[in-house]
């Protein structure tokens, strides 16, 4: 079952000390990138990761951080290797990278790696990644998705390179990688904070090999790794087995491009789940192809929730778990493809495989999320003079589940914080018109699917360019078991007493007094509307949720102040559902 | 005189389980003790009951005390329970749905069947305001008293008792709350108000939005309680002041807590901190890591310099202290850290590694020792079957353990699948559990830049004496300090508390040349909000201090810094930036002299100290006779060979033995008080100070 015995067995008390250690490791590294960082993605969004590896490059702890890096931790050392051999390693050396094949599928993520050393041999590694603010590239942020046909246009890609050669800094690097970015200020401050914890782990994974000697150390790794993996086969054979497939489609990457096929199997066999995404469309000349990394990333996160395998991952988690995907296709693309906006993929890998084993596993399928939008604006303030780019994370309900609703207004996979709109207003000319619940927006079901979020952001400066990314403006977040699909999205500019639809994912160029109104689609409902509960209607009536209106039409009862008074069940309504 | 000038002192401390009350006679020392169980349906008649125990056995009369100090646990039950008001809130057009978004982050990253906290109102109950200020204050859209007017109306048709308002940006120009809040007052007087501005003038519309409605949704709980302990106290002939513990470890007027009742929510656990500070105090550490082991939880605290370590926020049901888990409150708060490892957490294995908690058998059914039908191994019975507990004189003799049916539970759930002995599962278990409570310390001390060789570690609870030194051990801790009367320990900080207010105003800002006007002005508004509570708390000008919130330009999280004294002139800001770069390298390890430096909340504390701290210094020690344990038993003590014989006493005869010789008594031993445990390891030293507390330096002692 695995590649390591069970012999020489470590006890059992030193094993859940020496694991206890190890977790609490990856966890303080976390919070000293955190609180050390510069970048919005890492401060506020936990878009980071940290690691810890054995000698032979196995990853036996990481950080319950961005589950986007976990599709990359495992292979890292090995990566690193293929172009820096072990051999040549020394204490002090700190290795970096962030190509997208190599790390998490773009490059504003950096993997930075550390050797640790007892004696002068090498008894592991400590890494540290982060989403860095800027790499350079074609737009502020390097993640634009239009316009963007080669990974060339989108910025600096080292593959791995000595940052610190026995404890120096190598500046000649430093001072490429700063000449690259648009802010190197923040990327250096980045980069060390990388540094630091990635030293903390180090630190302290020497002082767990010092107090329980080398042996028993490794013994431990070798027992975790098992235990890890014994664990999530349990979470797995729980699941029945079977083969099952759904499909589903991506807007379009960009305007005036079509939709992108999303299709996955998945078979359960006796503890092993293999997603195959091979079926999917190929990959696009825009910003925002997966690469493998990513693509298994998000396999695996998906595949951990819906067996509910809420535990601490390594390699050994990740083993029962295969992730394909053909080459060359829009989820195992081939360099130069670009990818710098692929983050936007993320809440649709999730719903194929949700979509497709909804009827193996009722009790954990769930609507589709409403999709979030993560659009920019940026132009310069003319208060101050200084250029601005005000980065946006919105946020709608999730889809209904078996015994409940769909939460309203959450993170769907990634696992960010909002921008509070005080902040948002203070750091840029922008001011928020509204920022609320669409009534009647979340699809109808027995267990309803959560609204969609609407905000309206008005220009204050003269120009600014506003990048758009969201989805479900052409396809509606389906709903299952009769659930209804969630409204569609919009995105609507309100320019002189005109408004103008815009496109899911374009540039555009805006003025003074334009309001840019999102409209995030609504998530999609759960069972059959005509079972729904007329107590939760009548909830949603008083708390607004959904209208007379929209209760009369999308439940088919009768209503009489705020009561209801007569069921007239309709057929249920079909959308695109998965049946 | 003075309430703090008072011979006869009565600490009250209302907690969920008991209620704990000391009185303290400050010219003979004398400390007497009662314990009754809280009596959830009227609060007041525990209270009484403790009374009338501490009256009989000093002799004394109501009318003799001169203070009454009080932790309550009745705001946060309300919001535990959500047992409130019905309250509305009023909030800014277009953004009704601020408080139901929240943060809009999971507790847990992969768990996607979470649910999120119930809010302390309904969506129907929120109501929108047609009015808009911008980031800096000003005005964008004027009020419309018309249609406040018509939601008066709905409030009141709707029977609402209590309102919160909250509107964008109020923390820069509080006008519009202001003026809605008068409105509000005028017409709808039987209803309770609270506006943001007043409650928390701080940045974050969600983290404000979600203190203003706790602090309306308790506010007629709490004054309901108030007048009703009140009464009660004045009808049995109670004429002393009361004052009320708040989050922030300082005492309030009731007053004054009827108006901010959200400051009062951690008041049991910051009265905890205060008996630490105050035992730190007479011991002469000025550092301190409080470390309260109950049978559910641990709860660790801090205090630097002789003081608590206050957050800026903290959140309130929350579900394992997971950050997001809970109900945000923007209000200081001593720094706490809770987790669910206590004697009664509950231990399991999955067949490779040992868990405990954070289940609980809490106190029912309790422990398998316990014999109440408990069936699960806990770290209780881990320790009995260690030996570190004595199966017959366990909670001052009131409780029989069996030894036998723990034995058996461990072997069964522990021992049997993994293939260990007895004592090896016993010792995994206990081993495990201070695991966990290392990694919880190590978060509140070296994750945080604090030396723990720096700080003394002060052990209470009835758990915590038995995991004191090996915890202390394990993170460099020097010394434990087992103070005497642990198990009322809330009760007896409110003794040493001051009387404190805590006051913050967002104005966020670059510390750069010619930020003093703005920071001056930030603190006259700060002044003179003290100054406005101030006469209500019956006291001269208070001792204030100023502190801030701070961050590196760019970065995201603040860091509490503490501010110079003296006037607020052109050189101040640059004073202000060097106490950042000082503690920003003591919180991270370095300095970045290149960075800007802005502010984001500014604060003052007001200490309107009356000479109360410290006046427990001639605490009586031991209650009853003591010294009547003297013996010995074998224990399991792996740091030497696994069962050793380990010296049993009691404080008196720790007392007399120690007082004989300087070197004081070598570990292993075990110390037995009437409400914990304390166990010293091989190579500790033991001793007792002068005023009663059980002092273990860690080893101290020569190697044998």
């Amino acid at each position: 079952m695995t590649d390591v015995g069970r012999n020489p067995r470590v006890d059992p008390i030193a094993l859940s000390i020496v694991w206890g250690k190890l977790l609490s490791i990856v966890e303080e590294m976390g919070g000293t990138l955190r609180r050390t960082a510069y970048s919005p993605a890492v401060r506020e969004g936990d878009d980071f990761s940290s690691g810890l590896f054995d000698r032979k490059g196995r990853l036996i702890a990481q950080g319950q951080f961005s589950p986007a890096h976990i599709g990359a931790m495992p292979d890292v050392v090995r990566n690193v290797s293929r172009y820096i051999p072990v051999e040549t390693l020394v204490p002090g050396d700190v290795v970096l990278f962030n190509d997208s094949a190599l790390g998490s599928g773009h490059f504003p993520d950096f993997f930075l790696v550390m050797p640790m050393f007892i004696d002068g041999r090498l008894v592991g590694y400590s890494g540290a990644t982060a989403h860095h603010i800027d790499t350079g590239g074609a737009t502020p942020g390097s993640q634009e998705i239009a316009g963007v046909g080669e990974a060339y246009q989108e910025g600096l890609r080292l593959l791995p390179v000595r940052l610190f050669r026995a404890g120096e800094l190598d500046e000649d690097i430093l001072r490429v990688i700063l000449g690259n970015v648009r802010v190197p200020d923040l990327v250096q401050g980045d980069l060390f904070a990388q540094r630091n914890a990635a030293h903390v782990g180090m630190t302290r994974m020497l002082a767990i090999f010092e107090e329980y000697g080398e042996e028993t150390v490794e013994n431990a790794f070798d027992e975790i790794l098992v235990a890890s993996e014994a664990r999530m086969r349990e979470f797995v054979r729980a699941l029945p087995d079977g083969s099952w497939e759904f499909e589903d489609f991506l807007d379009d990457a960009g305007p005036g491009s079509g939709p992108v096929r999303f299709h996955v199997r998945v078979t359960i066999d006796d503890g092993d789940i293999e997603l195959d995404f091979s079926g999917g469309g190929d990959q696009v000349p825009a910003g925002i192809n997966c690469y493998y990394n990513f693509t298994r990333a998000w396999g695996n996160f998906t595949a951990m929730a819906l067996a509910k395998a809420v535990m601490p991952q390594n390699e050994g988690t990740v083993r029962p778990i295969v992730i394909t995907a053909r080459e060359g296709s829009f989820f195992n693309a081939v360099h130069p493809a670009p990818s710098g906006g692929r983050a936007t993929n993320q809440v649709r890998l999730f719903e194929v495989v949700n979509g497709a084993l909804a009827k193996a596993l009722p009790h954990r399928a769930m609507g589709a999320f409403t999709h979030w939008s993560n659009p920019n604006i940026g132009g310069i303030d003319d208060r101050t003079g200084k250029p601005f780019v005000q980065y946006d994370l919105l946020f709608g309900g999730y889809g209904g589940q078996h015994d409940k609703d769909g939460e309203e207004g959450m993170a769907p996979l990634m696992n960010c914080t909002n921008i509070p709109v005080e902040v948002y207003e203070r750091a840029a000319p922008l001011l928020v018109k509204r920022l609320e619940l669409m009534a009647d927006s979340g699809g109808a079901g027995k267990f309803r699917g959560g609204l969609g979020l609407r905000k309206d952001v008005q220009v204050g400066c003269r120009e600014a360019l506003a990048t758009l990314l969201t989805d479900r403006r052409k396809r509606a977040p389906f709903g299952v078991f009769g659930g209804a699909a969630g409204r569609k999205a919009e995105i609507v500019l309100f320019r002189d007493g005109e408004s103008i639809p815009l496109e899911t994912k374009e540039t555009r160029p805006l003025k003074k007094d334009d309001v840019l109104s999102f409209r995030l689609s609504g998530a999609g409902g759960y069972g059959d509307p005509a079972e729904r509960d007329p107590r939760r209607i009548e909830d949603d009536l008083a708390d607004g949720y959904v209208t007379e209106e929209g209760a009369r039409r999308d439940y088919g009862v009768e209503i009489e102040g705020g009561r209801v008074t007569g069921g007239n069940p309709r057929p249920p309504q079909t959308g695109n559902e998965d049946g | 005189m003075t309430a703090a000038q008072a011979r006869y002192r009565v600490g009250v401390d209302v907690g969920g389980t008991f209620t704990d009350i000391v009185l303290h006679d400050s010219r003979s020392g004398a400390l007497y003790v009662a314990k009754t169980l809280t009596t959830p349906g009227d609060l007041a008649r525990a209270v009484m009951a403790g009374m009338d125990t501490v009256l009989e056995e000093s002799g004394k009369e109501p009318s003799d005390v001169g203070a009454l100090l009080h932790a309550t646990t009745v705001a946060t039950n309300a919001i535990l329970e959500r047992k409130g008001a019905r309250t509305a809130l009023l909030t800014t057009k277009g953004f009704r749905d601020v408080l139901i978004l929240g943060r809009q982050k999971r507790y847990e990253t992969y768990n996607l069947y979470f649910r999120k906290p119930e809010p302390l109102t309904r969506r129907r109950r929120i109501y929108e305001i047609s009015e808009r200020v911008d980031a800096d204050g000003s005005v964008i859209a004027p009020i419309d008293m018309d249609g406040l007017d018509s939601v008066i109306d709905r409030l009141l048709a709707e029977g609402i008792e209590s309102a919160a308002i909250v509107f964008l940006h109020s923390y820069a120009n509080p006008d519009h709350e202001r003026a809605a809040a008068r409105r509000l007052a005028e017409r709808a007087p039987g209803l309770a108000v609270t506006a943001s501005c007043d409650v928390s003038p701080r940045i974050r519309e969600y983290e404000r939005s979600s203190t203003t409605l706790a602090n309306a949704f308790v506010k007629p709980v709490v004054a309901r309680y108030l007048d009703r302990l009140r009464e009660t106290l004045t009808r049995r002939g109670f004429a002393a002041p009361l004052h009320v513990m708040q989050s922030n470890g300082g005492l309030v007027t009731p007053e004054i807590a009827r108006d901010f009742p959200v400051r009062i929510v951690e008041s049991g656990p910051a009265a905890g901190v205060l008996l630490a500070r105050h035992i730190g105090r007479l011991e002469s550490a000025d550092h301190v890591l409080t470390f309260d082991m109950g049978g559910t939880t641990a709860k660790l605290g801090v205090v630097d310099d002789g003081e608590p370590a206050i957050t800026s926020a903290f959140e309130v049901d929350t579900i394992d202290s997971r950050r997001y888990s809970g109900l945000p409150l923007s209000m200081p708060a001593i720094e706490l850290l809770e987790i669910g490892a206590g004697g009664g957490s509950v231990a399991s294995t999955d067949g490779h590694t040992i868990q405990v908690g954070p289940e609980s058998a809490g106190a029912d059914p309790g422990p398998i020792c316990y014999g109440g039908g408990g069936d699960r191994p806990t770290v209780t019975d881990a320790n009995l079957v260690l030996g570190y507990l004595d199966p017959e004189n366990f909670n001052g003799g009131a409780m029989t353990l069996n030894p036998e049916a723990a034995e058996a539970g461990l072997r069964q759930s522990i021992a049997g699948p993994l293939g260990l002995s007895l004592e090896d599962a016993a010792w995994g278990v206990h081993a495990v559990a201070n695991a966990n409570m290392e990694r919880a310390m190590r978060v509140m001390s070296v994750e945080k830049g604090r030396d723990p060789r720096r700080y003394v570690l002060v052990a209470f609870g009835g758990a915590g004496p038995i995991h004191a030194a090996r915890i202390a051990r394990a993170l460099s801790i020097p010394r434990v300090i087992v103070p005497a009367a642990a198990g009322v320990g809330s009760a007896v900080g409110l003794l040493t508390a001051d009387v404190r207010i805590d006051v913050t105003v967002t104005r966020a800002m670059a510390l750069e040349a010619g930020a003093s006007g703005r920071v001056a002005a930030a603190y006259a508004e700060l002044e003179s909000l003290v100054a406005k509570e101030a006469p209500r708390l019956g006291s001269t000008a208070p001792r204030l201090s100023r502190y801030a919130y701070l961050r590196q330009a760019g970065q995201g999280f603040e860091i509490s810094v503490d501010l110079p004294d003296g006037p607020i002139d052109d050189s101040y800001v640059d004073r202000v930036i060097e106490a950042f770069r000082a503690a920003y390298e003591r919180d991270y390890g370095y300095r970045d002299e290149a960075s800007g430096v802005e502010a984001v909340d500014w604060c003052l504390a007001a200490m309107f100290s009356d000479g109360a701290t410290g006046r427990l210094e001639t605490t009586a020690v031991p209650r009853g006779e003591g010294g009547r344990i003297d013996g010995a038993r074998r224990v399991y003590m792996p740091e030497r060979a696994a069962w050793v014989a380990c010296r049993i006493l009691d404080r008196a005869t720790l007392a007399r033995e120690t007082s004989a010789r300087a070197d004081g008594l070598p570990g292993p031993a075990i110390i037995e008080d009437p409400e914990s445990t304390i166990l010293a390891l091989p190579g500790d030293r033991l001793s007792m100070s002068g005023r009663g507390d059980v002092i273990i330096d860690i080893d101290a002692m020569e190697d044998d």
